[in-house]
């Protein structure tokens, strides 16, 4: 059987992992909510201060994944597929480079490289040395028969597990949602209602 | 089996799938000198649909080219709800708004022909049109559609010049793939599209089959290829064991080719190294530039073209190997008896695809 076997939120102030809130944004310090999710847990990879916003988001939330569910590094390191969406794209860092070309001064590369929503998939991929499927969607809002689906198509040949995410983040909205999906027996049934009810409950416990 | 058919190409050469084989059969490129066209007012070559103009530029090429297939299928199929429509590309409707890159567009299909559903993004920068393929074909597989339309498109705006340029990834002469003095990308702008069906009835010319493959990540860098190729080969070698196709099977290969040093390098080592290099290859990237989300439908169109063609296309722009591990570059139209095509796609964000093309 599918099953939801970890799940992660981040939201504008709350950062929570399988229901139970983790952090809570502090709005007095100077860091940013991402960089202090990072301060918090100890992470130690120098290349998130290069990363957009977007591609912060998916590293934190697949960290803490990665964490409370150790059991997903146990796969070949093609059996693990990408599976993404948001609703934006990657806007928040498109408009900051095209303020960095209209604003009276050159077009800077090291954003242009973060212009692509895919680019988070590649940094989790490159992070966790998986060389699986991948795929980016963008869609409405968050659709669970989208996950449902594709992850069926996926799981239905090499890949063995599913890192699914929804990651909108903007300049003023957070939602992220990550969660693994894997074939055990027991646990929280990959339907799309528990992914409903998850996205729901997810941050508020 | 699933099939693939009523291929379209709105491009700078032409309107539809035929006027485009007309071009490129006789060796045209769509590519020209477009003056003071980049950041600092420099002249630079890109591949523009000149007719293509004012706003909403993306949705009337994406319209377009759907209203286009549609008149190659049973148009019935279009209002079901067993019909969905992939939309692959990289920047949408960017210049129109950048907040939100795809929503009109994709309202503005839905209403304009009837789908039941409305469109789906699939934006996997560079390898986006392989890979919506691919999930056409197995959206088919799994039951939860019986057609799904790709179309693939991207427009050669500002923002993707300025940041290719910003990259020294800009070619400062119609781009060049596999030889020896290429020097970077030439944008292009244009869109593709097809019908992927479980239906062989629906298409009115004769389709072909779809070999649906994989992608594989190169988990190496987030803007530059993997210096082994290790995501292309995964991806290649998958594509042909899941579809019991061996490498022997191969006529041709429509490669990624973009011009750029170390793109077209990592592919001639992949190649090399799945004792692929003998097989004809070549980039379409010197006809259409690079279209970016739109190129893996553009190039997945050419090489059905070039099977009901009988034709092995020149890799225009290619004089002199430029790469360490010589591949057998196309270099002038050939007449072939093509039954089993691989087309392969890399991109940013560390991303590798394919899919077979299989002569019925």
């Amino acid at each position: 059987m599918s099953v939801i076997t970890a799940y992660c939120r981040l939201t504008e102030d709350v950062c929570a992992v399988n229901g139970e809130v983790k952090l809570r944004r502090n709005v007095a310090l100077e860091d940013s909510w991402f960089k202090q999710i990072y301060r918090h847990f100890d992470f130690s990879y120098p290349k998130f201060y290069k990363m957009d916003k977007l591609s912060q988001a998916g590293f934190l939330a697949s960290e803490l994944l990665r964490k409370i569910n150790p059991g997903i590094m146990g796969y070949g390191d093609d059996e693990i597929a990408l599976l993404f969406a948001n609703r934006s794209s990657s806007a928040e860092t498109d408009q900051r480079f095209k303020d960095s070309y209209t604003s009276n001064s050159a077009p800077s590369p090291s954003t242009f490289v973060y212009t692509l929503p895919n680019i988070v998939i590649g940094e989790i991929a490159i992070r966790n040395k998986w060389y699986g499927e991948n795929m980016f969607a963008v869609l409405p809002k968050f659709a669970p028969d989208f996950y449902k689906n594709y992850a069926q198509i996926l799981t239905s040949s090499d890949s063995k597990a599913v890192l699914c995410g929804w990651l909108e983040v903007t300049a003023g909205n957070t939602d992220v949602f990550l969660f693994t999906v894997e074939e055990k027996e027991g646990g929280t049934e990959f339907s799309e209602e528990n992914l409903f009810r998850l996205l729901e409950t997810a941050a508020t416990h | 089996m699933i099939y693939i058919g009523a291929e379209v190409i709105v491009s700078p050469l032409g309107d539809n799938a035929e006027d485009n084989w007309q071009a490129i059969s006789a060796n045209r490129s769509g590519i020209a000198l477009v003056p003071s066209a980049g950041f600092n007012g420099e002249d630079i070559h890109l591949a523009r649909i000149a007719a293509l103009n004012g706003s909403l530029r993306f949705q009337q090429l994406v319209v377009k080219a759907l209203s286009t297939l549609v008149a190659k299928i049973d148009a019935s199929i279009v209002s079901s709800d067993r019909t969905m429509v992939l939309i692959s590309s990289t920047k949408g409707a960017l210049d129109d708004n950048i907040n939100d890159q795809f929503s009109e567009t994709n309202v503005a299909v839905q209403q304009q022909l009837g789908l039941a559903h409305l469109p789906m993004v699939i934006s996997n920068a560079c390898i986006s049109g392989v890979l919506a393929l691919n999930a056409a074909g197995n959206m088919i597989k799994n039951g939860q559609f019986e057609h799904v339309i790709v179309v693939g498109c991207d427009l050669a705006s500002d923002f993707v010049l300025y940041g290719f340029q910003s990259l020294f990834a800009v070619s400062d002469k119609p781009c060049a793939p596999f030889d020896a003095a290429r020097n970077g990308i030439t944008l292009g702008e244009g869109s593709g599209a097809v019908l992927v069906s479980g239906t062989k009835s629906v298409f009115k010319d004769p389709p072909l089959e779809l070999l649906t493959g994989t992608s594989a990540n190169d988990a190496n860098h987030i803007s530059g290829p993997s210096r082994t190729g290790e995501g292309l080969v995964r991806s290649v070698l998958k594509t042909l064991r899941y579809n019991d196709v061996s490498g022997d099977e191969i006529d041709f290969i429509s490669a990624h080719g973009t011009g750029t040093i170390f793109n077209d390098e990592m592919e001639s080592i992949a190649f090399d190294s799945m004792n692929l290099s003998h097989i004809p290859l070549n980039s379409l990237k010197g006809y259409y530039g690079h279209t970016l989300g739109a190129a893996g439908v553009i190039e997945t169109t050419v090489s059905m073209q070039m099977i009901r063609n009988g034709m092995l296309l020149e890799s225009l722009g290619y004089l002199n190997n430029g790469v360490s591990r010589p591949l057998n570059i196309i270099t002038k139209n050939t007449r072939a008896s093509l039954k089993t095509v691989l087309k392969t796609a890399s991109g940013f964000g560390g991303g590798n695809a394919s899919l077979l093309i299989r002569k019925i």
